[in-house]
């Protein structure tokens, strides 16, 4: 009885804990939100958008994220069929997709700024494009940690529990970021 | 026995899960995880920023009555900010602005929400801490770094922010525009950084909690109006504060990397500064997208806890308790669409201010009802005034008179004289400054007990009510006439303009009515915290109140309570119910208990529950006739 109460207790401190996770991811949402509010009033006003053909590697990198998710979504299902070897194999695998991915979008700058598109603009929306893709690099390195974290859990074997834990909590918030970024560079494809 | 030893082996199970085996000073007071003890930490931060904040507001008092005027003494505490015993421009500007900030965010966003959400949350919902206790400490230190690095810029040569606590651009996007536009709004805007990272963090805790958290039998609808509305507030918190950062982020670039996001064809001195294309008004949506909800994140948690002491001490059910709710919601919906009155002279679309204004004029709809619900709340109720009692009254006076003004400023036509004049300022104090402030501090009486388990002292606690009751409404209600007569606000002396001579004498009145209330406070300090060290020891219940918070035992223990969490089994205004036998039913006494006294409609339809309740009715009426006979 006295087992059951704690076991009570401990259930919904993580189910509170995983709902901290989707009100983080809530809020993050509306400060993009806040960015391509402003993209869109802001072009509005003025009548033109960033004017730009988006650098040919956002496209690489999208599909690199979108795997990424695969490979992580792969990872918990692995997990809950108890294959602990593919789980951790398909862990890594997310993160370095994850390493990749942030790679290619520093590459995408340096092709912007190669083209005169630079950071500094006297077009507001340009300077945007470097923003919200940067804040975005900011989530995948938080995103890459929780993934890390996942998987430290499954080496470590740490009890049952909180290892479910830590891949709930990485998987929300991968696929947060991806949608995320899917929903930036549509919006930046068809505001130009 | 067997029950007795049972709890025993749970208590200690308990604090096995919460590793608190060996608590050092160090975990105690300082990087504590118990929400009592970080509601307690922000209780005292909030209060130490307020006492600085009205000190800053003295100092401008001053010159605004005095305006040519020399005090020597200010020379001597400020040096060069105060060269000849006169106070700058430069620092006046400085003055209000970190005044404004300070009050608004530090005192009573954090100070307010930050002690009340964390005592009360989990003490009132039955819950052993917060979601994340880790989580709740960072916040603390979170808002204790933002306030440090607040307070530093006045000690750096060029002096703190001086662009007014909405920091409009251009002046604070260009580092050289004025003073303070230099190295204070940068630490003015790493502060608020880590200040809206730490409201989001606190925030996130609180709306996890109450929904995932609430003990047994505690639905939402039996929850008290405290948790409603610190819930409510932590959601529009959640839903605004980003887009401030997302707003100030684009500032750091504007002023640091050379970008235009709010820039465009500014002439400094002679030079032409290369930004173009820019908006300062996209500043001002951004900002008051956040800015608007932010006035109710500093009223909401103020409605709620008058909610609950207007109850408990008119020892009546709340009136409305539905319609409270629902107003909350409503005020929490709206406050997302008004932002535009901020601006109605911003050139903005006549189409576009005609909805902001109806979408205004709408708002004061559920603030009317929650007024009116206090009133009638307060009507024959059987009242104890408490100090605590007056000041949650002071909150209705004060919410009415300074709501009133707010509709007269929500009409685009009337604003367009009133924006920017001293008509917004005796506003916004009446509504914010006085009432929001009056229910934090009917909060601090009220639960003084259970944050410190001693009473404070009630002598002094009506001293310090109608002394800070009588000048609040000295201070503020002249200003209206001011802000009639079109004196703006924020300047610096009412000696360099013609139509403002008259007013002086009127500023004199002012200050001097601003001091007596600074000095009232005096009043409050020594009381409290005299009180936490020598005040009388309080018992369990001490304002009979049926709330869960009064069920947990006066010493703190992590986890609150020893053994089981309470459950619960009615709302939490069972007061002064006819056939009861006392006056409060808190809510953890089922129905079982108190046949006398319970209604049809207590069972919400539970038919097991009627039928039971009618059989005893019966047998009563058989009983009674039988005595009878
Ligand atoms: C009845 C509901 C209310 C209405 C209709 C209302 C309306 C307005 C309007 C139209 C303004 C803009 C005035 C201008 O700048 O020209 C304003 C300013 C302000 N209001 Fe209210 N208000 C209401 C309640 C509140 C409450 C409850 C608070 C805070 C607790 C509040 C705090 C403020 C503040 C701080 C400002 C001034 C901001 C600034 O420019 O520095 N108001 N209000
Ligand atoms: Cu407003």
């Amino acid at each position: 009885m006295v087992q059951s109460i704690k076991q009570e207790e401990l259930g919904i401190q993580f189910k509170a804990k995983k709902f901290i996770i989707w009100l983080f991811v809530v809020s993050s949402t509306i400060m993009f939100g806040g960015w391509t509010s402003y993209y869109i009033v802001f072009s509005a006003s003025k009548g033109k958008g960033h004017g730009i053909v988006l650098p040919e590697l956002f496209i690489y990198s999208t599909v690199v994220l979108l795997v990424s998710s695969a490979f992580l979504f792969l990872a918990s299902k692995a997990f809950k069929n108890g294959n602990y070897s593919s789980q951790k194999l398909f862990l890594s695998i997310t993160i370095l997709l994850g390493i990749t991915f942030g790679v290619l979008q520093v590459d995408a700058w340096g092709s912007m700024v190669r083209t005169g598109a630079f950071f500094s603009n006297n077009n507001a929306a340009i300077s945007l494009i470097y923003v919200v893709s940067g804040f975005h690099i900011l989530h995948i390195f938080a995103g890459i940690c929780l993934v890390f974290s996942a998987l430290m859990g499954a080496y470590k074997e740490i009890p049952l529990q909180r290892r479910i834990y830590r891949m709930e909590i990485a998987s929300i918030f991968w696929h947060f970021i991806d949608i995320l970024w899917i929903y930036l560079y549509v919006f930046l494809l068809l505001n130009s | 026995m067997s029950t007795i030893s049972l709890h025993d082996t749970h208590n200690h199970d308990n604090h096995d899960d919460h590793g608190h085996h060996k608590e050092t000073f160090l975990t105690k007071y300082i990087f504590s995880q118990d929400h009592k003890m970080i509601a307690k930490q922000f209780l005292i931060t909030g209060i130490i920023m307020a006492v600085i904040a009205m000190g800053l507001s003295i100092l401008f008092r001053i010159q605004l009555a005095w305006p040519d005027k020399n005090f020597p003494i200010l020379e001597t505490f400020l040096g060069e900010w105060a060269a000849g015993g006169r106070i700058k421009p430069d620092f006046y500007l400085a003055l209000v602005t970190i005044h404004g900030t300070i009050m608004v965010f530090f005192v009573l966003t954090a100070g307010l929400s930050g002690t009340f959400s964390n005592l009360l949350i989990p003490l009132q919902l039955g819950a052993r801490d917060m979601a994340s206790p880790f989580l709740n400490m960072l916040s603390y230190w979170f808002f204790f770094s933002a306030c440090v690095i607040m307070m530093s810029s006045f000690f750096i040569q060029t002096g703190p922010a001086s662009a007014g606590w909405t920091i409009y651009p251009p002046l604070s996007a260009l580092p050289t525009a004025i003073k303070g536009s230099g190295m204070g709004m940068t630490l003015w805007l790493i502060s608020m950084v880590l200040f809206v990272a730490s409201s989001l963090m606190g925030g996130i805790n609180y709306v996890s909690t109450v929904l995932n958290m609430r003990t047994k039998g505690m639905d939402l609808w039996k929850m008290p109006l405290t948790i409603w509305a610190f819930f409510l507030t932590a959601t529009l918190g959640i839903l605004s504060f980003p887009v401030l950062v997302a707003g100030v982020v684009l500032l750091v670039f504007d002023r640091s990397f050379g970008t235009s996001f709010y820039l465009s064809d500014i002439v400094m001195g002679t030079q032409v500064l290369p930004n173009e294309g820019g908006s300062p008004i996209l500043w001002q949506h951004l900002f008051w997208f956040l800015g608007h909800p932010e006035v109710y994140i500093v009223i909401m948690p103020a409605l709620g806890i008058s909610s609950e002491i207007i109850s408990v001490n008119s020892r009546k059910p709340i009136f409305g308790y539905h319609a409270m709710v629902y107003s909350l919601i409503g005020i929490t919906i709206l406050s997302f669409i008004v932002w535009g009155h901020h601006m109605f002279i911003t050139g903005m679309n006549p189409l576009l201010g005609g909805v902001f204004m109806i979408t205004t004029l709408i708002i004061a709809v559920p603030s009317a009802v929650k007024t009116f619900n206090y009133l009638a709340t307060l009507w024959r109720g059987n009242i104890r005034f408490t100090p605590a009692m007056l000041f949650a009254i002071g909150l209705v006076s004060f919410f009415i008179s300074g709501g009133l003004t707010g509709i007269f400023l929500g009409n685009a036509a009337l604003d367009i004289n009133l924006h920017d004049t001293y008509f917004v300022v005796a506003h916004f104090h009446l509504v914010m400054g006085s009432a929001a402030i009056f229910g934090m501090l009917a909060g601090v009486y009220h639960w003084f007990p259970k944050m410190f388990g001693r009473m404070m002292s009630n002598k002094l606690g009506y001293l310090h009510f109608w002394l800070t009751f009588i000048s609040a409404y000295l201070v503020f209600f002249p200003l209206h006439f001011l802000g009639l007569d079109g004196v703006p606000r924020r300047y610096y002396a009412f000696t360099e303009f013609e139509f403002m001579q008259k007013w002086l004498t009127v500023n004199v009145f002012v200050t001097w009515s601003a001091i007596m209330g600074a000095l009232a406070q005096v009043a409050f300090l020594w009381n409290f915290f005299y009180s936490i060290f020598k005040g009388k020891r309080a018992p369990q219940n001490p304002w009979e109140a049926n709330t869960l918070e009064w069920t947990a035992p006066v010493e703190h223990l992590h986890g609150n309570w020893p053994g089981e969490i309470p459950t619960v089994y009615r709302w939490p205004y069972d007061y002064s119910k006819p056939g009861a036998e006392e006056d409060f039913i808190p809510q953890t006494i089922p129905f079982s208990q108190t046949m006398s006294s319970n209604m049809p409609h207590d069972f919400e339809g539970n038919s097991e529950s009627e039928r039971i309740q009618r059989e005893w009715e019966e047998q009563e009426a058989a009983a009674k006739k039988a005595k009878l006979d």
